[in-house]
């Protein structure tokens, strides 16, 4: 259900407006042992790209990026991945719920890194669309870290006259060295 | 589909060598099958069973069959930008949005039409009309993107890249 903001009220308010900017800690998406080529290896053929400045390294030195590389936007989906020793999700989300859709449950809440939530009655939430923005590709070894920050929030108004929020997450992600490699802006709906 | 030598034999395209209205070569993709999703959803831990147990996503969520992840459609396009600028361009950024589902059976054409081209700072930028589309016209990501391609004669795009001042946060 819709939790419209009453026509004429902004739900823009001062209270959301604090939001915005507000920045998540930082934390490292890769596993302490960095980028693997197994890891890398199981990606690329996912997205169906061959491409030898994933795995052949003479190939690599060659290029300009001087070694062995990873897709575009590798480094956002490490901190998706099971951490080792932490407890099975999906077993855990079964046994509550043998009829768990995959994803509830299973995905634990971001306990590290999170943004504050947005201050706002509207509940339903939609995808409003992503923009990726590349600066450099992550190298084997790499440590991947990950920042999310409030970019901007904006309040839109429907051809009805209800109010909704435009609210914009960026996450930069850096390697050990502080180098920014991309940024994930996405943006959601909230009405 | 693109091959590995294709990709390490890749000839450089220049930005003098496109103009506004320009399509630019498609990548092909599929036909897509229940196991390509499957795998997707292994690669990246995205255990959300619309995306491979059939029978949860028709009858538990009336879906037409399994669908296409979303996190899938958005690695495939940088891909394709990245083998666009290869192998000394730089596919800078890329909006997009998510519309029709991808089902199994799909085969997919992504696809490029230039719609702007400037130079700042010495360096050729491209703008682009990018998307996915489905093999019945339908299109499941439309977006925008903005690639740099060298220049003939001109300076070497920078690696790390750093967008010129006047373009940082357009």
């Amino acid at each position: 259900m819709s939790q419209a903001t009453p026509q004429g009220e902004s739900a823009l308010t001062p209270e959301v407006k604090g939001v915005i900017g507000a920045t998540g800690e930082k934390i490292e998406a890769s596993f302490p042992w960095g980028i693997e080529r197994e890891g890398l290896r199981i990606f690329t053929q996912a997205i169906m790209d061959p491409d030898p400045r994933y795995w052949d390294e003479d190939f690599a030195k060659t290029t300009k990026f001087g070694g062995i590389i990873t897709p575009p936007i590798y480094c956002t989906y490490l901190g998706r991945r099971q951490r080792p020793g932490t407890e099975d999700p999906v077993t855990r989300a079964f046994q509550e719920n043998p009829n768990s859709d995959g994803i509830g449950g299973v995905r634990g809440p971001d306990e590290k890194g999170g943004l504050p939530n947005v201050p706002t009655s509207l509940k339903r939430i939609l995808n409003a669309g992503n923009e990726i923005e590349l600066r450099q590709y992550p190298k084997l070894g790499d440590r991947i870290y990950s920042q999310a920050r409030y970019g901007d929030i904006k309040e839109r108004v429907g051809k009805d006259g209800t109010r909704m929020l435009i609210v914009t997450t960026e996450t930069t992600y850096t390697n050990q060295n502080g180098e920014v490699l991309c940024i994930l802006r996405a943006s959601q709906i909230r009405r | 589909m693109t091959t590995a030598q294709e990709l390490r034999e890749k000839k450089q395209l220049h930005f003098d060598d496109v103009s506004v209205g320009q399509q630019l070569p498609p990548l092909i993709i599929g036909p897509l099958t229940a196991t390509h999703m499957f795998r997707w959803s292994a690669a990246i831990e995205n255990w959300h069973r619309i995306h491979y147990d059939q029978s949860f996503a028709i009858y538990h969520e009336g879906l037409p069959s399994v669908l296409g992840q979303g996190s899938w459609k958005q690695s495939i396009l940088p891909r394709y930008l990245k083998d666009l600028c290869l192998p000394d361009g730089w596919p800078w950024k890329v909006s997009f949005q998510h519309r029709a589902m991808i089902v199994p059976g799909d085969t997919i054409t992504v696809w490029a039409t230039v719609t702007k081209k400037y130079e700042e700072e010495g360096l050729g930028f491209v703008d682009l009309d990018v998307g996915m589309r489905l093999a019945y016209d339908a299109e499941s990501c439309p977006g925008k993107a903005t690639i740099v391609l060298p220049i003939r004669g001109g300076r070497a795009i920078p690696y790390p890249f750093v967008p010129p001042k006047k373009l940082a946060g357009n």
